[in-house]
């Protein structure tokens, strides 16, 4: 089932959308240059590459000249690196070996893609019994050391280059086969694909047009990777005296182990070269790897990231200046003035959210309503003291039953959550670690904040279970997170968010990933609860249909600020804020016969760090009107709207 | 848990004999015949034909496969061109030396390995956090043996803290052994360390910013006692996953870092093999570390099992 | 029934065998033997909770998943005896637009390919032809000339699934089938794609086969709704009868179970979610076997339920219903007076 609840797990995605754009423009390679680490490394390469094809017009001597008379001398003017046992310039034979190092290494990397990506192509896109018969080859592999494999086919085929290219890139092609498998299987699995085969689209268009440049980039890192561990194959091949014939850094590397206690100097040259050659396509790897995690932004927002005591919130006593009416100050929960913001390189932080006053007392069940984008998350994880790094609390204060609990050290926070305030979120069967029992997550409220024993824990568990609708609870604290179905899941994180019953609890789109009649079992458990326990409850979510089923009270947040706060009846009755009229508007409803057309509202919701200076909804309201773009709309009498009286009293907004 | 196990190691006989099958077909990639390779110069038509038939060669091909097989299930891998020995005692009685500087460079890659990773994953995106994954790109750039030559240079020439004596047996003298096992072990296991490492640290950062780590941390779960109780047992499924692979490199790397201490292992006897063309034992090597690494990945698949319950529970 | 379908699936049985190359599971049954029909210019809803089948059916029809039984009859056609090789003539008639905006566009590819590669596919052999195809279709999915050079991750949710669309319509298709094309999207941007897909109806004489678990969507714009529980149809109705008068228990809670529009009716619904709950709430039997699907939820269970899988039957009013309650008359008459949903 569908999902729609803010993502608050990357406040990078919500970074203005020209930054992403213009970095997705310079292409991927343009991004990978902009790494320090990666652009040197990339550099070095190529310095590798010319060292070896101008190798011979470069040295300063042949390297095979033998002079036994300056025989392991140190570096000097004349032999910068010095020489070895038989008086040969180390950094001329560094230089040569640089061809072989590179020939095998780049050579290898082909072999295996040329063998690797076909076969990866064909068990991704076939799948089924081929796949798995395919698949079981590349696994069988795994049991057979690379070296071993090289050695052999070096017994079989002889020293010469193409045999060690051969025998290096058959101990990698599988390895390009598993990647290619994976992405291909991974794309395969995606709609885009589907939809070119309804389209009519024959297989291999599917495969090569489709699905194929998808793959280059990883591929490309994986490539990066193995040409370095193909170099230290093929170094620790020629140390052994079993590599290809010539000069070559392993072979460097053995005379110098021989001299080991005479003059182990010579150790140095070849040794570094090998690390730092294999150090270099490591980093270009990790820079391709980076760019495609999304990472890219990561530089960016690092560097804007203010430092660790810069993020102790704030905790600045904003006047309550919007404060009225509607802003309960007696609530077990008060949100006063919260502001959160994204930290951004050389401009302004952008704000997620603004200026927000909201309260909510006992027993009371308050809906805040907002769309993908509106910022509600945020301001639940706000209220916890969980915001993701790097956002921060820039204004405002979290007060709980009179104290200010924003800008608590962490250590006072953790007595605060779970105990004071709880949390469910969204999807249930992610929310429950995979690796432990049941049991042990559900009783750490009860440990941390009770104190209670082990077993004690254990007993209250089985009850919480049982509370929550669990099935012969006693008999399942031990079973695994994966053996419960999403609604029971869910349930079971209920039970650990209630552990210690907390006089708030927030429910994060803790419905939207449920089946209909799953969800409406959850919804009637959290109401039963707050009825049974006298605790408040904040459901977050996007629909106004659990909004009706639950809720006392609704707040509508759109674009970062709380639109209108209003009890549920009224709101849906009498909207007093265009957006809240449009929105009802726009919801079709299975218990109403079609009205035919719906209104809709014109463009979408603008990002973060794009919000109109005037009124956020203004660019978008049919009732706009230049005043109400002029300047920011104050919060007054429970809506956010100049002309609400007017359109109230015209009926406009029903 | 049984039945995984037993799964298991019906999974590894498909794959014994596919590797079988690879080693025996080795002799057939030789260009010519391997009785000539053998004889080198100085092969007239008729001594080869004498040395196949005193090989065995002359039959065909699948009569021998089928033999091939059925000798190696017994334990029987032929006998060596030159020495005409046995080939798994020439393997055998190395393989005690190899086995140990494995076991000691996957103890030191995971020991070593996990602390850096959960060093650098208890403090995602900190100073430390970033010193440990500079450390893991340089360990994973340094190949085995020269890290070996660097820590003998270091630590018995230039320091001499550990003297550079002969290989001893654990069944002799155990204190000696692990003496003597204790460089190897680390030139062996340090790069494969960087690999893990990065795991461990992935593994932390996945859980600390997954939903369980939001609901855990809503319920007051501090950042610590959640590192300590979920963070690394999380983590740990992935790094046992990468162990597996792991091992393959150790073992491979072995072969050269057994040369740079003067280890009597199996890679000397290949290496003395795949020189002088003496196919009997390159195939018997190949064989028998194939076993090896098999069962120690079936060690490792059921370690994986005991940590992921997705595995052992049903 | 008449002779104006479209599409027409009889006894249509998916399975999916899983496992790896030893241990061969038993196969799953992902739809079992569903019947229904689609006639020309209709919009059929295709409901029902995850694990229901709904999208394997769509899979089926689509030629994305293999039938193992059954027939699926397209204009007369029978689509599960084309072979290997899906005839071209299929695919330019029935097109998809999936849930995800974000997956179904390829993310290397500018959004006008999308729509070109399909045209070149189809036989449009001139590149500026196929160009200009693409900007009218992008005109008629309200999307603007400057879009059409944008990378999907240049986007939003509303404009990617606005240019899904601009593929499926870019071949004068006949039937569209939108898998929960619009669940993925926040509520005004789904209003506005909702709109779009009913005008393109009208313009194009399109049919569409809308599969969705929002009921909301489905009362707003179809004209007839199919109920999937566990792989199997259980009922098939008008819109108006399905909403108004609900036969099978498992439809009924299912409207009892959707939040409703208003908080008014809140305490009466439920009221009415408590009669149908029971202990064994998510009780699910093993697929496959004999009886009732339903028969661990249904609050009205009878022991025939246990033993004998209910067949889809028709009733006086046109709606078939998969359920014993409606084979005895007297029984049958109690129920439709306790049936009431408003």
């Amino acid at each position: 089932m569908t999902a729609m609840g803010d993502t608050v797990a990357d406040p990078a995605a919500q970074v203005s959308e020209q930054e992403v754009t213009a970095a997705r423009r310079t292409g991927t390679f343009g991004r990978i240059f902009r790494r320090p680490s990666a652009a040197v490394a990339l550099a070095f390469v190529v310095l590798l590459v010319l060292v070896a094809v101008f190798a011979g017009p470069l040295a300063p001597f042949d390297p095979d000249d033998k002079n036994i008379t300056s025989a392991l001398e140190g570096p000097s003017g004349e032999h910068w690196l010095g020489t070895d046992d038989f008086g040969q310039d180390v950094l001329s034979r560094i230089m040569a070996g640089t061809r072989i190092a590179l020939a095998v290494s780049l050579g290898s990397v082909a072999v295996a893609a040329l063998i690797g990506v076909p076969y990866g192509l064909l068990l991704g896109y076939m799948g089924g019994w081929v796949d798995r018969i395919g698949s079981r080859v590349i696994d069988m592999s795994d049991a057979l050391p690379g070296l071993l494999v090289a050695l052999a086919l070096i017994a079989a085929f002889g020293r010469g280059l193409w045999s060690v290219v051969f025998a290096i890139g058959i101990v990698f092609c599988m390895a390009i086969a598993r990647l290619t498998r994976a992405v291909t299987l991974a794309e395969r699995n995606k709609e885009y694909v589907d939809a070119a085969r309804v389209s009519g689209l024959r297989p291999p268009e599917i495969l090569f047009r489709q699905i194929l440049p998808n793959l280059i980039a990883p591929l490309t890192a994986q490539a990066s990777l193995m040409l370095g561990a193909a170099m230290i194959i093929e170094t620790t091949l020629s140390f052994l005296d079993v590599g290809v014939e010539g000069v070559s850094w392993g072979g460097l590397i053995s005379a110098g182990a021989d001299e080991l206690r005479r003059h182990p100097f010579l150790l140095v040259p070849p040794g570094a070269a090998v690390i730092l050659s294999v150090l270099a396509f490591n980093f270009v790897a990790n820079g391709i790897s980076d760019v495609l995690a999304g990472t890219s932004l990561g530089s960016l927002r690092s560097k804007a990231c203010p430092s660790a005591a810069q993020l102790e919130p704030s905790a600045s006593h904003a006047k309550p200046l919007l404060a009225d009416g509607s802003f309960r100050p007696d609530g077990v929960l008060e949100i006063r003035g919260v502001t959160v913001a994204l930290p951004r390189p050389g401009q302004d932080p952008v704000p997620l959210v603004e200026h927000t006053w909201l309260s909510i007392e006992r027993g009371e069940v308050l809906g805040l309503l907002g769309e993908t984008g509106s910022g509600k998350s945020m301001l639940a994880r706000a209220v916890l003291g969980l915001l993701p790094r790097p956002t921060y609390l820039s204004a405002g204060s979290v007060i709980l039953d009179g104290a200010e609990i924003s800008g608590l050290p962490e250590r006072e926070l953790r007595g605060v959550r779970g105990r004071e305030i709880s949390a469910v979120f969204q999807n249930p069967t992610t929310a429950l670690s995979p690796v432990h029992t049941v049991c042990r997550q559900v009783s750490e409220p009860l440990r941390i904040h009770l104190g209670l024993s082990r077993s004690e824990a254990r007993d209250r568990t089985v009850e919480l279970l049982e509370l929550v609708g669990v099935e012969d609870a006693a008999s399942r604290i031990e079973d695994y997170p994966h053996q419960f179905s999403g609604g029971m899941a869910q349930r079971v994180a209920i039970a650990m968010a209630l552990a210690a019953e907390p006089k708030l609890l927030i429910a994060d789109e803790a419905t939207s990933a449920l089946d209909t009649t799953t969800q409406a079992q959850v919804l009637d458990l959290l109401l039963e609860l707050r009825d049974s326990m006298n605790m408040a409850v904040l459901i977050i979510t996007h629909d106004l249909g659990v909004v009706a089923e639950t809720c006392d009270r609704v707040a509508v947040m759109y674009a970062g600020q709380i639109v209108e706060v209003n009890d549920v009846t009224s709101l849906f009755d009498t909207p007093r804020h265009p957006y809240t009229a449009a929105l009802l508007q726009a919801n079709p409803a299975a218990d109403q016969a079609s009205a035919g057309r719906r209104p809709t509202i014109a463009g979408r919701v603008p990002p973060p760090g794009e919000w109109p200076s005037g009124c956020h909804f203004a660019n978008r309201c049919s009732f706009a009107q230049p005043a109400c773009s002029e300047q920011p709309v104050l919060f007054v009498d429970g809506v956010r709207c100049l002309r609400s009286e007017e359109l109230a009293q015209a009926g406009a907004l029903r | 848990m049984l039945k995984l196990i037993a799964y298991r190691l019906l999974l590894a006989v498909p794959q014994l004999l596919a590797i079988l099958v690879l080693s025996f077909l080795l002799t057939y990639l030789v260009p010519g015949s391997p009785a000539q390779a053998l004889l080198r110069f100085g092969a007239t038509p008729e001594r080869i034909a004498e040395v196949e038939a005193e090989l065995g060669l002359d039959s065909p091909i699948h009569e021998r496969l089928a033999g091939y097989i059925g000798d190696a299930v017994q334990g029987d891998l032929g006998e060596s061109y030159l020495s005409k020995r046995p080939v798994t005692d020439l393997i055998v009685e190395r393989l005690p030396a190899t086995l140990s500087m494995v076991i000691g460079g996957v103890t030191v890659s995971l020991i070593l390995g996990m602390g850096m990773g959960i060093l650098a994953g208890t403090r995602l995106d900190r100073p430390a956090d970033r010193a440990v994954m500079a450390g893991t790109s340089i360990a994973v750039s340094v190949p085995q043996f020269l890290l070996g030559l660097f820590l003998l240079l270091l630590v018995s020439i230039e320091l001499e803290w550990i003297p550079v004596v002969a290989y001893v047996r654990f069944t002799e003298d155990p204190l000696l052994w692990a003496r003597g096992m204790l460089l190897p072990s680390l030139a062996l296991g340090f790069a494969a360390s960087g690999l893990i490492a990065r795991q461990m640290r992935a593994g932390m950062a996945a859980a600390v910013h997954s939903d369980f780590g939001a609901s855990l941390a809503a319920a007051g779960v501090s950042r610590r006692r959640f590192y300590f109780r979920y963070g690394i047992k999380n983590a740990m499924v992935p790094v046992l996953a990468a162990t597996g692979l792991t091992l393959a490199i150790l073992v491979g790397a072995s072969f050269a870092v057994e040369r740079v201490f003067s280890i009597p292992g199996v890679g000397h006897t290949l290496l003395h093999a795949v020189t002088s063309k003496d196919f009997p034992v390159v195939q018997g090597a190949v064989v028998v570390i194939a076993v090896l690494v098999i069962v120690l990945n079936i060690l490792i698949d059921i370690g994986y099992a005991l940590i992921n319950p997705r595995i052992r529970v049903q | 029934m008449t002779g104006t379908e479209l599409l027409e699936l009889r006894d249509v049985t998916v399975t999916f065998t899983s496992g790896g190359l030893l241990s061969r599971r038993n196969p799953i049954t992902a739809i079992d033997s569903i019947s229904f029909q689609l006639s020309r210019g209709e919009t059929l809803g295709l409901v029902g909770e995850s694990g229901s089948g709904k999208s394997t059916t769509a899979r089926a029809i689509l030629r994305l998943a293999d039938v193992d039984d059954g027939s699926i009859r397209f204009d007369g056609a029978e689509v599960t005896e084309f072979g290997r090789r899906t005839p071209l003539w299929y695919r330019r008639s029935v097109q998809a637009v999936f849930q995800d905006p974000k997956s179904s566009l390829n993310p290397r590819h500018v959004a006008a390919r999308a729509v070109t590669n399909t045209l070149r596919r189809h036989g449009v052999k001139s590149r500026s032809a196929r160009n200009e195809a693409a900007a009218e279709a992008f005109e008629r999915v309200g999307l603007l000339p400057a879009h059409l050079y944008r990378y999907p991750s240049e986007l939003s949710g509303g404009q990617q699934q606005r240019v899904a669309i601009a593929r499926a319509l870019a071949l004068d298709s006949d039937l569209v089938i939108c898998d929960e094309a619009v669940s993925a999207l926040d509520l005004s941007t789904q209003a506005q794609i909702i709109n779009l897909l009913a005008d393109l109806q009208h313009s194009a004489d399109l049919s569409y086969l809308f599969i969705a678990h929002d009921l909301g969507v489905v009362r707003d714009i179809c004209d007839r709704i199919v109920v999937m529980y566990l792989g199997t149809v259980v009922e098939t109705a008008s819109n108006k009868l399905l909403f108004e008068h609900p036969k099978h228990p498992y439809t009924r809670a299912l409207l009892a179970a959707t939040p409703a529009s208003h908080p008014r009716a809140r305490e009466r619904r439920r009221t009415r979610r408590a009669a149908h709950r029971d202990s064994r709430m998510t009780s699910t039997p093993p697929r496959g076997g004999e009886g009732c699907p339903f028969r661990l939820r249904c609050s009205s269970v009878m022991d025939v339920c246990e033993t004998v899988t209910p067949p889809l039957q028709t009733l006086r009013d046109g709606s078939e219903v998969a359920c014993h309650i409606y084979s005895e008359p007297q029984t049958s008459v109690a129920v439709a007076g306790c049936s009431e949903e408003a």
